[in-house]
C-alpha cells in the first residue's frame, strides 16, 4: 500500500498535478472571491463583517485537518516505519502553521467589530494558539535535531501529544462558555447556515484546499530532491 | 456599487484587511516555496553535471527522479 506514495513513483504525477492546479486555480479563485465579496448576502445581525468568515473558517478547517493528518501519519510511521510519511508530514506542517496563524489573525479582525475586542483568552482562541505552538514545535524539532531518526521520533511524539488538542478545539465552544459562536456547519444534522452563504464558503474552502495541494506538492518535491541530493553524495 | 463594495457597510477595514492579509501571506509562501524548489533543482542538476560521465549515466539510468528533474528543469529555462 505504501508503495503508492513511493517518491520515485509519484514524482512524475507531482509535476502533472502542479501544472493542472496552476491551470485552474486563478479562475476558481476569481469565482470564489466574487461570491464571497459581492454575490453573497450580508448577515442580518453582523452585516458585511460576516464576509470575514469566507477566509477565517476555511483557514481554521485546514489548520485542524492538517494537524490531524500529520498526527495520523506519525502514528502510522511509528508502527510501520515508512520514511515517505515523514516527508509528507514535513511538507504539510508549514502549510498547517500558516493557516493556523491566518485563522487567528482573521478571527481577531472579525472579533473586533463583532465582540468589541481583538483578543480574549477564551477556550477556542487559546486552544488555537496552543495548536500553533505544536506546529512550531514540530517544525523546530526537525530543524534543530540533526540526527534524522531522533528528529522523527521527537516530532512524532510532539504531534501525537498535540492530537489531544484537536477535540478540545472542536468542542471548546460546547464544553465552556466562550465568546466564540458554536459550529454553524455540522457533518451530521442540519447546518445553521443558509445555502447563499454555505455555497461561497465551500467554494472558498475548495480554492484554499487547491492552494494547499499546490504548496504541499512543491514542498514534497523539494524533500524528494533533498534526499536524492544526499544519495548523490554517497556515490 | 463600488462604494458599497469598498465600505462594506462600515466594516470595510476589517473585511478587506482579512482578505488582503490572507492573499499576501498565501502569495509570499507560494513564491518562497517556488524559489526554494528552483534553487534545489538548480543545485541538484549542477551536482549531477559535476559527476563523472560514467556515474552520471548510472544516475540518469537508475534514478527516474534525476532524469525527470533534468528534463522538467530544461523545459522551464
Amino acid at each position: 500500500m505504501f508503495d503508492l506514495i513511493n517518491p520515485t513513483k509519484v514524482f512524475y504525477l507531482i509535476e502533472k498535478l502542479i501544472s493542472f492546479i496552476n491551470s485552474i486555480f486563478f479562475i476558481l479563485l476569481l469565482i470564489a472571491l466574487s461570491f464571497a465579496l459581492i454575490f453573497s448576502p450580508p448577515d442580518y445581525l453582523q452585516g458585511d463583517s460576516v464576509r470575514i468568515m469566507y477566509v477565517h473558517v476555511p483557514s481554521a478547517w485546514i489548520s485542524l485537518a492538517s494537524f490531524t493528518c500529520i498526527a495520523l501519519f506519525s502514528i502510522i510511521n511509528f508502527i510501520f516505519k515508512t520514511k515517505n510519511l515523514i516527508l509528507i508530514t514535513k511538507s504539510i506542517a508549514p502549510i498547517g502553521l500558516m493557516f493556523t496563524c491566518l485563522a487567528i489573525v482573521t478571527g481577531s479582525l472579525w472579533g473586533q467589530p463583532t465582540w468589541g475586542t481583538w483578543w480574549e483568552w477564551d477556550a477556542r482562541l487559546t486552544s488555537m494558539v496552543i495548536l500553533a505552538l505544536f506546529y512550531i514545535a514540530f517544525i523546530v524539532s526537525h530543524k534543530l535535531i540533526l540526527q534524522e531518526d531522533k528528529a522523527n521520533k521527537v516530532s512524532s511524539i510532539i504531534v501525537i501529544i498535540g492530537l489531544i488538542n484537536i477535540p478540545i478545539i472542536k468542542y471548546s465552544v460546547d464544553w465552556w462558555n466562550t465568546l466564540h459562536q458554536p459550529a454553524s456547519i455540522k457533518l451530521t444534522g442540519s447546518s445553521a447556515i443558509h445555502s447563499s452563504m454555505l455555497m461561497p464558503l465551500l467554494l472558498m474552502f475548495f480554492v484554499m484546499l487547491l492552494y494547499c495541494a499546490l504548496i504541499f506538492l512543491m514542498k514534497y518535491k523539494i524533500e524528494i530532491i533533498r534526499i536524492k541530493k544526499k544519495n548523490l553524495k554517497r556515490l | 456599487m463600488i462604494q458599497n463594495l469598498v465600505l462594506m457597510g462600515g466594516y470595510g477595514l476589517f473585511v478587506w484587511a482579512s482578505f488582503l492579509i490572507t492573499f499576501i501571506v498565501c502569495a509570499l509562501v507560494f513564491f518562497k516555496t517556488l524559489k526554494t524548489l528552483k534553487k534545489y533543482e538548480r543545485e541538484f542538476i549542477k551536482e549531477v553535471n559535476e559527476l563523472s560521465a560514467e556515474k552520471r549515466k548510472f544516475v540518469l539510468e537508475k534514478s527516474t527522479v534525476a532524469s525527470q528533474v533534468l528534463s522538467s528543469y530544461s523545459k522551464t529555462i
